[in-house]
């Protein structure tokens, strides 16, 4: 029986979510139930094959496919009439000729309702758990058929609507790991699924829903899937293949930038979905990299971040990236641009998540030499003055930008040597001390009068508790003698990767013990000896 | 010069008084008085020749180049000889290679014509199996069987089928034999002939053994034999003659005594003079050698030293200072992180010069921290300057790991130093611990002095006096003081050091190592108890752990480290007070000053990571803090780095507990949960915090309120004590003004009516007096001058100039690739040469050849011209006279007619 050996690679097909129900119909009816089942399907579907008479079995099995009490039988069906579609697309027995009599017609007709019937069934599959990996396969499948064994030969049509309904499907009501599947199988391999579902998607994005949370549900869910792509393709070769056949020419299928613009739509349309907070930070952590290469109008971000970078915290850090991006590729005019960047140096920002990336795109728009000289001392001592509460690694990464900064600025140098020009003027520093000019509360960088101040704050730095960090600091009253410093050497640090690099080393060579041991630690001093008690006992108690 | 040659030969000749006018007889006589003549003759002859064959010189072409003057020989003109290398070469080659030529396949005069017999590569069996093979080749190469030249016999005779031969031992010649039998006995018969010989002479008769025979010649050898007998002989006899003297000569005088007794007849005490000096000998034998073996003692005894003087009280005080003023230095250096230069040195000196040892003195009395007071003003002095240390910056790719090693190779030279002094202060410094923890009741017990011999006796508190084993692991440790008290921890621990004392036993240092790492485990095991011990016992434990921790630094420090590893991984956030202690213990096992240190730089930083990090969510958790920053000051007493974690976790506490919020600080501020804030407690008294408060309990709302009012109390403390500490740091300033802020925003309207009034009287003090500080500060602040450096020079890069610049050398500066062509050079040379010498070796050889080929055809045609001319005169001869016959007959005809 060929088709008996057919069914042994489609049942090992079947997801895991499958062996559920089958192991439950075993343990309640029995291997040998199951297997008449199994048998009477297969009879069925045989009888399809063998002659036109036997059609009406279809609604049998569709009945089969559609009885969900018995999981195991009703995917079985399910594949089978899956089988027996394609081969009736194939034989061209459900394509409509010129010279076929009404009957004919009406079979045609018949069969193709049952197809659509059939669709609907694989539809809601695909909401199921167990089934829904099937169900994907057999509606791609299908979908392929049905493009390839249409009625008009000459003309390229893609099955759009059943496309739509597979997208729906798998939008609103499929699993995480449906989605993946599907990027990985369908949407990142085949450049014309990807062109017609990214239609269909902003479509579907583009329905109205009122209700907020439903809306970012929907939107985590095309979010998922619109960032599959971590790069975004730049020729047609990368974009992949066809699933069906090869389009003609001029077919926007084939066109990059058709393909760039409808992906531009995709994004728009879920970015109307409205995201909340943590949603936009997502998008924003992968604007410049994943999004804004499919916008072939990238103007159409600059509403979103343009919100996003007036909108405060994270978001403003995470937007600046996008900002960038416009400014870089689409000259984007940001009025005041220095005057935001200044604003964000606030008192979180040296303890935040996104510290790096953030000093990372100050590093970028502070490399003119052309900016004046105040802005850039602006930003050095508002840096350096947070810095006095700011951790480690963040003074370690700040250091070099600054060694980089005066490099690119020598007027700057002055906040770091700065002698008294006059004797009088050196008197009264003696006598009254020195007044630093600058101010904190200013927020235009130009009028902080930063530049006439000085980095005492770096000089404190220099006798930090962790020895690295001192180190770094004392490159600034070292002479200058080395070009550049590399930022990106000093920028990932944390708590944790200080800690693994201190107590990953081995200890060779014997540490110092202290030679004097205490006669005291906690408890207060005898009296008779008159040593002063240590910090500890005068302020915590002991008893 | 002009003319002929001829007139120019006859001129020099001239001028050279070879020719000439003759000489008068009286000239002769002079010039053959002085005897140069013939000399000059000669030479002058030969000068004169040279100079009329310019051809068998090699001169230059075109003269010298230059006219140089120099004081070397300036006969460069003449390059060389070719005539007389010419002529040398040839006469050489004659003497050499025709000899050999003629030698060639000779030996002797005769021709080798032997196969092989100069072939070195043959082998003797080889060569003579192949002459074998070519001798029966040629024998079958002889075709004609009639060939009388040939000498070999082509077939043996034989008889009755049998090869006749000479060596067949059946046919032995008997002649032969008997001549070898003669031979055989040649020497009797020689013996023989001389018997007869001489029994001829002495009988007289005439008669010749040897009859038969000539008389034979002597050989030379026979005769010099004879001779060299004979006068052995006669040197025998002389020998023999002296010797029968001397005998008698002994024996004369052997009775000379009796001879002179019987002459003098006088009382003589040395009549036993023979048997005196027997012993006088045996007496000076014995003498000397006694004098040797004295000689030999004292080249082997040691020079006698002096000891060492007791040291006084004074001499030891001193010493101990001395040693204690040297650790700190090492410290000291350790805490900047680098080699001290030499100018800070003086410059320290400067400053420092006044009376430091009284210093130390003083310091080693009370032997505490106040160890600090003195060393904060050094430090305050010694500005912090950077140094070598950073040139590992330069490569800044591994940064991290560059730094390490620079921090480590500064403390290398220390730690060696270190552990020789360790060695010998280690004992003493033990001894004095274990003797001090003693107490001078249980030194004086006999019990414990004797404690290894005795049994298990308990003392009266029920802690036994000797250990089966030293316990190595905290479980064991556990076993052995179950049924102590804990109070009296430290006595088990004093007994357990001294009865596996290292002296003691060679694995009792392995032992106590473990042991070691036992105590530091059961630190926290301690402080995890519901009903924590008096912290008395904590600080006998972390005593006792700091003295072992000096013979077993790296153990200690790996165990620290481990529970540090432990805390990082499982709970940086959430210290317990385990680790608070472990953090506590660190601190005064290992010196926090150190720039670096393997053991406290970690620990500082998860400090730091607590404080910095975490968002307080209960009271507890501001106590921890509290307790850690506390102790992250105590650690930096000394070196006073600054650690903003500290001053944001701080001021943090202080808002969150403060009765109103305030915003505007420069960290992010984390908002206790709800409630927390503090509120009307005017009447709650301020109490120390303690260990108690680190664990979340339930508490009343009174006890809520002083617990918040102690940690309020206890932050400000801290902060005072941190501005204190960081006085003079540069952004004092603005690193203090928030806190400065806070206070005020504290004593604000809407907050004060909350705190209780000792409290608010409290913070009104350290408010004036961060104001004070504040405003020093202010006065102190002066702008940066960071960068008095020396410029910078221009780098120079002047051309390497060779002063005796010799263009014919070769100045490669790669000595393998000079060395190399040099090689290359001298081999070219030599290959030409040795070409040269071959090619005119051939020539030579060809020359010689052709001239032997001709001479010989020259005797040929010689000699064929003779005979032909012999053979031609014979003719002539005959035909004349066969004509002159001719004539005659025909004049007989003639006549007969």
């Amino acid at each position: 029986m060929p088709s008996k050996t057919a069914e042994a690679p489609l049942k090992r097909k079947r997801s895991k979510g499958a062996e559920k129900p089958k192991k439950r119909a075993r343990s309640d009816s029995g291997s040998d139930a199951e297997d008449n089942a199994q048998a009477e399907i297969l009879l069925l579907e045989n009888g399809i094959l063998e002659s036109k008479k036997n059609y009406n079995n279809i609604t049998k099995l569709l009945d089969l496919s559609r009885n969900k009490k018995d999981g195991e039988s009703s995917l079985i069906a399910t594949v089978a009439l899956c089988r027996v579609f394609l081969r009736l697309l194939a034989q061209g027995s459900m394509q409509k000729k010129a010279d076929q009599s009404e009957k004919e017609t009406i079979v045609i007709q018949w069969l193709k309702d049952r197809l659509v019937d059939y669709e609907g069934v694989l539809i809601d599959a695909l909401a199921e758990d167990d089934t829904e990996s099937t169900a994907l396969t057999l509606a791609m499948r299908v979908l392929k058929a049905e493009g390839q064994y249409r009625d008009n030969k000459d003309e390229y049509s893609f099955p759009e609507p059943f496309l739509k309904d597979i997208v729906h499907a798998i939008v609103f009501n499929g699993s995480e790991d449906l989605r993946e599947e599907f990027c990985e199988k369908y949407l990142g391999e085949y450049c014309d699924v990807r062109y017609y579902a990214f239609k269909v998607m902003s479509e579907i994005f583009g329905t109205d829903e009122s209700d907020q949370s439903t809306r970012e549900a929907l939107f985590n869910n095309a979010y998922e899937m619109l960032s599959f792509f971590d790069e975004v393709p730049d020729t047609m070769e990368e974009m992949g293949e066809y699933y069906l056949e090869k389009p003609p020419k001029k077919h926007p299928v084939t066109i990059l930038s058709q393909q760039k613009r409808l992906g531009q739509v995709a994004w728009l349309a879920a970015l109307r979905l409205g995201p909340n907070r943590d949603q936009r930070k997502q998008v924003l952590q992968i604007m410049t990299r994943s999004i804004a290469p499919w916008f072939t109008q990238p103007e159409f971000l600059a509403d979103f971040l343009t919100d996003s970078y007036n909108a405060g915290g994270s978001i403003s850090l995470l937007a600046l990236g996008g900002i960038f991006y416009l400014i870089q590729h689409r000259n984007l005019d940001y009025p005041s641009f220095y005057t935001k960047l200044y604003s964000l140096l606030d008192s979180d920002i040296l303890h935040s998540k996104h510290r790096s990336r953030f000093l990372r795109l100050l590093d970028t728009f502070l490399n003119s030499t052309h900016l004046p000289a105040a802005l850039i001392a602006s930003f050095i001592k508002r840096l350096a003055r947070l810095s006095l509460n700011a951790p480690p690694a963040a003074i370690v990464s700040i250091v070099p930008l600054f060694y980089n900064l005066f490099r690119k600025h020598p007027s700057t140098t002055f906040m770091m040597h700065r002698v008294p020009r006059s004797k009088e003027e050196k008197a009264l520093i003696e006598n009254e001390g020195w007044n630093d000019p600058f101010d904190m509360a200013e927020s235009d960088p130009m009028l902080t009068n930063a530049i006439d101040s000085c980095i005492w704050e770096l000089v404190q730095h220099q006798s930090h508790y962790h020895p690295n960090v001192a180190t770094v600091s004392k490159i600034i009253s070292e002479q200058f003698t080395k070009q550049t410093y590399n930022l990106e050497d000093f920028l990932d640090h944390s708590y944790g990767s200080l800690l693994d690099a201190e107590l990953s080393k081995q200890v060779r060579k014997p540490p110092v013990v202290e030679f004097m041991i205490p006669k005291r630690i906690f408890l207060p001093q005898d009296p008779a000896s008159g040593a002063e008690d240590n910090l500890l006992t005068k302020i915590w108690g002991f008893e | 010069m002009a003319g002929s040659q001829l007139k120019r030969l006859k001129a020099s000749l001239h001028k050279e008084g070879l020719i000439g006018p003759q000489k008068s007889k009286k000239d002769k006589k002079r010039d053959s008085k002085s005897g140069v003549k013939r000399m000059d003759k000669r030479a002058a002859l030969e000068g004169i020749r040279e100079q009329f064959n310019p051809f068998d010189l090699k001169h230059n072409v075109r003269g010298p180049k230059f006219d140089v003057t120099s004081n070397r020989p300036t006969n460069k003109a003449i390059h060389g000889r070719p005539m007389e290398a010419k002529t040398a070469s040839e006469e050489r080659r004659r003497q050499t290679l025709t000899v050999d030529e003629q030698r060639k396949n000779k030996v002797g005069g005769i021709v080798d014509r032997r196969f092989g017999e100069n072939d070195p590569t043959l082998a003797p069996e080889e060569r003579m199996l192949e002459r074998f093979a070519r001798e029966t080749q040629s024998r079958h190469k002889k075709s004609s069987m009639f060939d009388l030249e040939d000498d070999e016999p082509g077939f043996d005779l034989t008889h009755g089928g049998k090869a006749l031969s000479l060596d067949g031992p059946a046919l032995v010649d008997d002649f032969d034999e008997d001549m070898e039998g003669l031979s055989d006995e040649d020497e009797d018969n020689e013996g023989r002939r001389a018997y007869l010989k001489r029994k001829a002479l002495t009988e007289g008769e005439d008669v010749d053994v040897d009859d038969a025979q000539p008389e034979r010649k002597k050989t030379k050898q026979e005769i010099y034999s004879e001779i060299i007998a004979k006068s052995k002989a006669h040197k025998a006899a002389r020998q023999e003659a002296k010797d029968e003297d001397e005998d008698i000569r002994e024996e004369l005088n052997k009775e000379l005594n009796n001879i002179k007794n019987l002459l003098f007849r006088t009382k003589d005490p040395r009549n036993n003079e023979p048997l005196d000096k027997a012993a006088e000998d045996a007496e000076r034998v014995k003498m000397e050698k006694e004098y040797d073996l004295r000689v030999r003692q004292m080249l082997q005894d040691r020079r006698a030293q002096p000891t060492e003087r007791t040291k006084t009280d004074e001499e030891q005080a001193a010493e101990a200072s001395e040693r204690l003023q040297k650790l700190e230095e090492k410290r000291q250096k350790r805490m900047r992180g680098e080699q001290e230069s030499e100018s800070e040195d003086e410059k320290e000196k400067d400053t420092e010069e006044a009376e430091p040892t009284a210093d130390f003195m003083e310091e080693d009395d009370d032997d505490e921290f106040g160890l600090g007071g003195g060393i904060a003003e050094k430090s305050k002095k010694s500005k912090i300057r950077p140094t070598a240390t950073e040139l590992g910056f330069d490569d800044e790719d591994d940064f991290f790991i560059e730094d390490d090693i620079v921090a480590s190779g500064s403390e290398l030279s220390l730690d060696e130093e270190e552990d020789e002094d360790e060695s010998d202060e280690d004992g003493e410094d033990d001894d004095e611990f274990t003797k001090g923890l003693l107490g001078e009741t249980e030194q004086k017990d006999p019990a414990f002095s004797m404690s290894s011999n005795t049994g298990s006796k308990d003392d009266p508190e029920g802690v036994p006096y000797s250990y089966a084993s030293c316990p190595e692991t905290h479980q064991e440790f556990l076993d052995a003081i179950k049924n102590v008290p804990v109070e009296k921890l430290h006595v088990v621990i004093v007994r357990i050091r001294t009865i596996f004392h290292a002296q003691l036993d060679s694995q009792n240092k392995a032992k106590l190592g473990k042991f070691t790492l036992a105590l530091i485990h059961h630190l926290p095991h301690l402080a995890s108890q519901p009903k924590l011990p008096p912290f008395s016992v904590f600080e006998q434990l972390i005593r006792h752990i700091h003295s072992l921790a000096k013979t077993y630094p790296i153990e200690v420090a790996c165990e620290f480290r481990s529970h540090l590893e432990d805390f990082a991984k499982t709970r940086p956030l959430d210290p317990n007070l385990g680790d608070l202690i472990i953090f506590t213990a660190i601190g005064t096992v290992f010196p926090p000053s150190d720039h670096f240190h393997q053991v406290v730089t970690p620990a500082q930083l998860e400090i730091a990571r607590f404080l910095g990090q975490k968002i307080p969510k209960q009271l507890s958790d501001l106590a921890k803090g509290v307790y850690l920053s506390i102790l992250i000051l105590q650690y930096q007493q000394v070196s006073k780095r600054y650690m903003p974690e500290l001053i944001n976790f701080n001021l943090n506490t202080l808002l969150a507990l403060a009765p109103q919020s305030r915003k505007n600080v420069p960290f992010p501020v984390h908002e206790l949960p709800g409630g927390l804030r503090l509120s009307n407690a005017q009447a709650t008294e301020i109490r120390k915090l303690n260990c108690y408060d680190c664990v979340e309990s339930e508490r009343s709302a009174k006890d809520q309120n002083a617990f918040k009012i102690a940690i309020i109390d206890s932050t400000v403390k801290v902060l005072e004590a941190a501005a204190m500490l960081w006085a003079d740091k540069t952004s004092f300033l603005e690193t203090f003004e928030p806190f400065k802020q806070i206070l005020e925003h504290l004593a604000s309207k809407s907050c004060r009516s909350h705190f209780p009034e000792a409290l608010r009287d409290r913070m009104r003090k350290v408010q004036t007096k961060m104001d004070q500080m504040l405003k020093l500060a202010q006065i102190q602040r002066k702008p940066l001058e960071l960068h008095h450096h020396r410029p910078l020079a221009i780098k120079s890069s002047m051309p390497k100039f060779e002063d005796t610049f010799d263009p014919n050398k070769h100045y490669d500066p790669d000595r393998e690739r000079a060395e190399s062509a040099k090689l290359r050079k001298e081999f070219k040379n030599e290959r030409k040469g040795a070409m040269r010498e071959l090619r005119k070796d051939a020539n030579f050889m060809a020359r010689e050849k052709l001239r032997v080929k001709k001479a010989k055809d020259e005797a040929y045609e010689k000699k064929y011209k003779r005979l032909v001319a012999e053979i031609q005169g014979e003719e002539g001869r005959e035909s004349n006279a066969y004509a002159r016959e001719k004539e005659a007959r025909k004049k007989a005809a003639k006549r007969n007619k």
